[in-house]
């Protein structure tokens, strides 16, 4: 097929070029006709410059975590806000990786990526007037003023408190799994996991309160009389709030760790702790906004022409109003999403759309994190290679030039060396040396056991070639000229040995990036959070991960299957470019 | 042959020591007491100057109070005499610890190399005579992805595949849990459980079909097969009697080489199946900071690697009578 017939053809080429073309191009020629060899070529270069050119526009502190982004699967279905809502709607809401919407006539959607138990909404709701959403459930009121939640079902967020019926409702929220709901007479109740969301309604017993902000960790309250109180049973940096806005406030939004509140007059005012920039208000907005609403670790600002002002973290865009976002009638944000509503209905949505590969167990970005592993992955491998390569060199070169003793002594160590059982003994060093140093220091051990106890292979061949070299002529005539020893092994005999050596560094180069897959998988390579494209797969081990989260290992599977075969496929190639007698074998 | 023996025997016997030497002096390194974690149960329940009295005594009954020198050769004469100390996990001498994993890991081992050899030797050889044809080119790309593709992920695929989607195999362990199977019926329960850590053990086949074609062809090279199809023999005797018989010299090194290794477990597919061999318990012991375990285990799995490197070259010298050893 792909040899067979070409073959003859080519070792006539071969054997005719050879007079007239350098040794080099005929290989470079053999080279660009293996076919196989240049396809894994093209794959390896591309994987390596996607890993290693990518990450300079696209980042992620590796040691980020977010658990309400944990285990999504791969999709940009986050502000996909169906057609049928898009000129149409009422209220749009935004949970961590879904949204709902209402639309004008009170008919509820949903998008993005859903539960079993979100999908279940509930058929008798009539129109619906208003929805709040949490972490993964739903709360929904009708013009009737009727209660409705569905969604995470568990610590008893799917019952709504007795206390509520027949009570006029005026606004609802929901947090991390809890949900709250103010009366029309300015009580508060809450119910849901009140050991993630730890608040109380206690702090408000005595005031009339208008509206409730949670976020996924507490949440506040603004009366009335334009007071904002902090629902935090255990103090929080939000149960600071500045004395001289409190009976001023019109709006309050939160993000995770600070709070803002929109004045009478206005100006905007955020406290609590300061992050991603979030305390630096625009000037523009001071003294002309109307409404505010608060992500994860965003805000936006209504003014009062009707435009939209971010500030705030903006590694997913959150905080980037497109240009069209004019005219606003309602702003909702939640988590990385925001969403406008403007005064003819249609909807404008920014933010996180989703992730390209998914998130892992602890929210991270899979595709970001195989790019980061890939560059350790490959890193670790060449270094490891580079030092199997410089003393396979210099052990083979001496060992075959100066034979005898120094050959003996040499073979006899590359021997023990060669036999020691690799995989149990790189486990015991690891895990011996590897908890007393840094997490570089990890890595850089890591490369150092690959290459002081894989350099074998590349001894015993460049010391077969300095054999087959040595008696040649052109080093005679080195020695005749009187050439060091030590010039004439290494500028004379090894570069002719030279493409022999690299393709042989090729495939041990794949071989390193196993093996140190392997390690890390076993988790006593590259540690977290550092990615490798091994210890990506370390969690990935629990039946439940293999079928539900698929694309936690598949993934990474995939990018270092398709890498090592590649790799391998090319070194076959060269191998046979370079030495096209073994073509006749 | 008997002096060359003897004199791989001797350099066996001073790797060995001078390994055991270095890996003595790296777990000496390590931080952590086992005196101290013998005692450390008791410190609540006696008072500070008999816990310090009872440390005293752990430490002088581990023999750690002694110089290192003195605490390494006491440790190698035990080990001469068949004592390798006790595990600080499980509370029993190494020795009893390390019987059933290691029989497991035989029985996968074993069933493993018949599936091997009876795969990829036939496999081998029917490359080589059909060279390039698109059997012969096709089985050498998908035996390059099987060597490329690392055991942990074809696992992954294949647990994924048989095991979840497809449930035909258990996914991990070595009996089916509250079935109590005895006698045949529990041996059967057995090899189930063994049957896919050995399917994804064969995705790396490649290895030994590439060699059986490398040495045939090599031998059907020769000059004595070109004579024997001049004479007209058939093709079949000239590859089966002549040639073959002939590239049975470097793959009987192979055979044997790698039957030596059956004693050795496959960590990350003994790990990965929950299969109780020698490798996972290797990795258990370092995960638990067991490593008088540990250490036990390393100078088994060096005396195994120097063990199979001789008796390879042996193997050699017995099958080709051409090679000398000296």
């Amino acid at each position: 097929m792909l040899f067979g017939k070409k073959k003859e053809k080519e070792q006539r080429s071969v054997l005719e070029e050879e007079q007239m073309q350098s040794p080099f191009r005929t290989i470079i020629k053999n080279l660009l006709e293996n076919k196989l060899a240049m396809g894994g070529l093209i794959v390896f270069v591309s994987i390596f410059a996607m890993c290693f050119i990518l990450p300079i526009w696209f980042h992620q502190d590796l040691n980020y975590q977010d658990p309400t982004q944990k285990n999504i699967a791969p999709g940009f279905s986050f502000l996909s806000v169906p057609s049928d809502l898009k000129n149409n709607a009422e209220v749009i809401e935004f949970g961590p990786t879904y949204g709902v919407g209402v639309d004008k006539d009170g008919y509820v959607y949903e998008w993005g990526q859903l539960t079993k138990n979100l999908k279940k909404i509930p058929a008798d709701m009539g129109k619906v007037v208003d929805i709040a959403v949490g972490q993964d459930h739903v709360l929904a009121i009708n013009d009737k003023g009727n209660l409705y939640t569905w969604g995470f079902n568990r610590m008893g967020l799917n019952v709504i408190p007795p206390e509520l019926k027949g009570k006029k409702i005026a606004d609802i929220e929901a947090g991390y799994q809890v949900s709250v709901v103010v009366t029309e007479d300015g009580k508060v109740v809450s119910w849901g996991n009140t050991s993630a969301v730890d608040i109380s309604t206690a702090n408000v017993k005595d005031e009339k309160v208008k509206e409730v902000k949670a976020n996924i960790q507490t949440a506040i309250a603004l009366t009335k009389d334009g007071k904002v109180i902090s629902l935090a049973k255990k103090e929080t940096a939000l149960d600071n709030v500045p004395e001289e806005i409190q009976g001023k406030v019109e709006k309050i939004a939160l993000t995770d760790k600070a709070a803002a509140a929109v004045l009478k007059d206005g100006t905007v005012k955020v406290w609590g702790n300061n992050h991603d920039h979030i305390f630096s208000v625009p000037e523009e907005v001071q003294g002309k906004a109307v409404d505010i609403s608060g992500g994860r670790n965003h805000l936006v600002v209504v003014t009062e022409d009707g435009n939209a002002v971010a500030w705030g973290g903006n590694e997913n865009k959150q905080a980037t109003v497109p240009a069209k976002a004019s005219n606003i009638a309602k702003l909702t944000s939640g988590y990385y999403q925001n969403c406008i509503i403007k005064e003819d209905g249609s909807v404008v949505t920014w933010g996180l759309k989703g992730y390209l590969l998914g998130t892992d167990n602890l929210g991270r970005n899979v595709f970001y994190r195989i790019l980061k592993g890939g560059q350790m992955t490959m890193t670790v491998g060449f270094i490891a290679v580079i030092i199997q390569f410089a003393i396979g060199i210099l052990v083979g070169g001496i060992s075959g030039y100066y034979g005898g003793t120094v050959d003996i002594l040499l073979m006899r160590l590359s021997e023990v060396v060669g036999s020691l059982p690799f995989i149990p003994l790189a486990l015991i060093l690891s895990a011996l040396i590897g908890n007393k140093v840094s997490d570089v220091g990890r890595i850089i051990m890591i490369m150092l056991i690959l290459g002081f106890l894989g350099w074998t292979g590349i001894a015993g061949l460049v010391r077969a070639q300095v054999l087959a070299e040595r008696n040649k002529e052109f080093v005679v005539a080195a020695k005749a000229l009187g050439v060091r020893e030590k010039n004439i092994i290494f500028r004379h005999i090894v570069p002719n040995v030279m493409t022999i050596i690299i393709v042989q560094a090729t495939i041990s180069f794949a071989t390193c990036m196993l093996t140190e897959s392997g390690l890390s998988f076993l988790g006593f390579g590259v540690a977290e959070p550092i990615p490798s494209w091994g210890n990506m797969l370390n969690n990935c081990r629990s039946s439940e991960v293999i079928s539900q989260y698929w694309w936690r290992w598949v993934f990474p599977s995939v990018v270092l299957g398709l890498c090592t075969v590649s790799i391998n496929l090319f070194g076959d190639g060269l191998r046979r470019a370079v030495d096209p007698k073994a073509n006749e074998r | 042959m008997a002096k060359y023996i003897l004199k791989r025997l001797g350099y066996i016997i001073i790797v060995f020591f001078l390994l055991s030497i270095l890996l003595f002096g790296i777990f000496k390194m390590v931080p952590g007491d086992p005196a101290r974690l013998m005692v450390e149960g008791q410190k609540q329940s006696v008072s500070p100057e008999q816990y310090e009295m009872l440390y005293q005594q752990a430490r002088v009954r581990l023999g750690l109070d002694k110089p290192i020198p003195v605490q390494y050769l006491s440790w190698m004469g035990n080990i001469l005499q068949g004592d390798f100390g006790y595990s600080t996990v499980y509370r029993i001498p190494v020795k009893e610890l390390i019987g059933p994993p290691m029989k497991n890991t035989i029985a996968l081992n074993v069933v493993y190399y018949i599936f091997l050899f009876a795969i990829g030797i036939p496999l081998g050889i029917k490359c080589a005579v059909k060279k390039d044809t698109v059997f012969d080119t096709s089985l050498q790309v998908a035996t390059m992805i099987g060597i490329s593709i690392p055991s942990f992920i074809s696992a992954l695929i294949f647990i994924y595949l048989f095991a979840i989607k497809i449930p035909i195999f258990p996914i991990s362990g070595m009996v089916t849990t509250g079935a109590n199977f005895t006698g045949f019926r529990a041996f059967l329960d057995y090899l189930y459980h063994m049957a896919l850590p050995i399917i994804v053990c064969l995705t790396g086949i490649g290895g030994l079909i590439r060699y059986v074609r490398g040495a045939l062809l090599d031998a059907l090279s020769m000059d004595y097969v070109r004579t024997a199809r001049a004479k007209g023999l058939k093709e079949k005797t000239v590859i089966y009697k002549h040639a073959f018989r002939n590239a049975m010299i470097p793959i009987t090194g192979w055979i044997v080489g790698s039957i030596v290794g059956i004693f050795g477990g496959a960590v990350i597919i003994e790990t990965l199946f929950s299969w109780k061999g020698v490798g996972k318990l290797l990795i258990d012991s370092l995960n638990q900071h067991d490593y008088t375990v540990a250490l036990s285990m390393q100078m088994f799995y060096i005396l195994l690697g120097l063990a199979a490197n001789l008796i390879t070259d042996l193997c050699y010298c017995i099958v080709d009578p051409r090679i000398k050893l000296d």
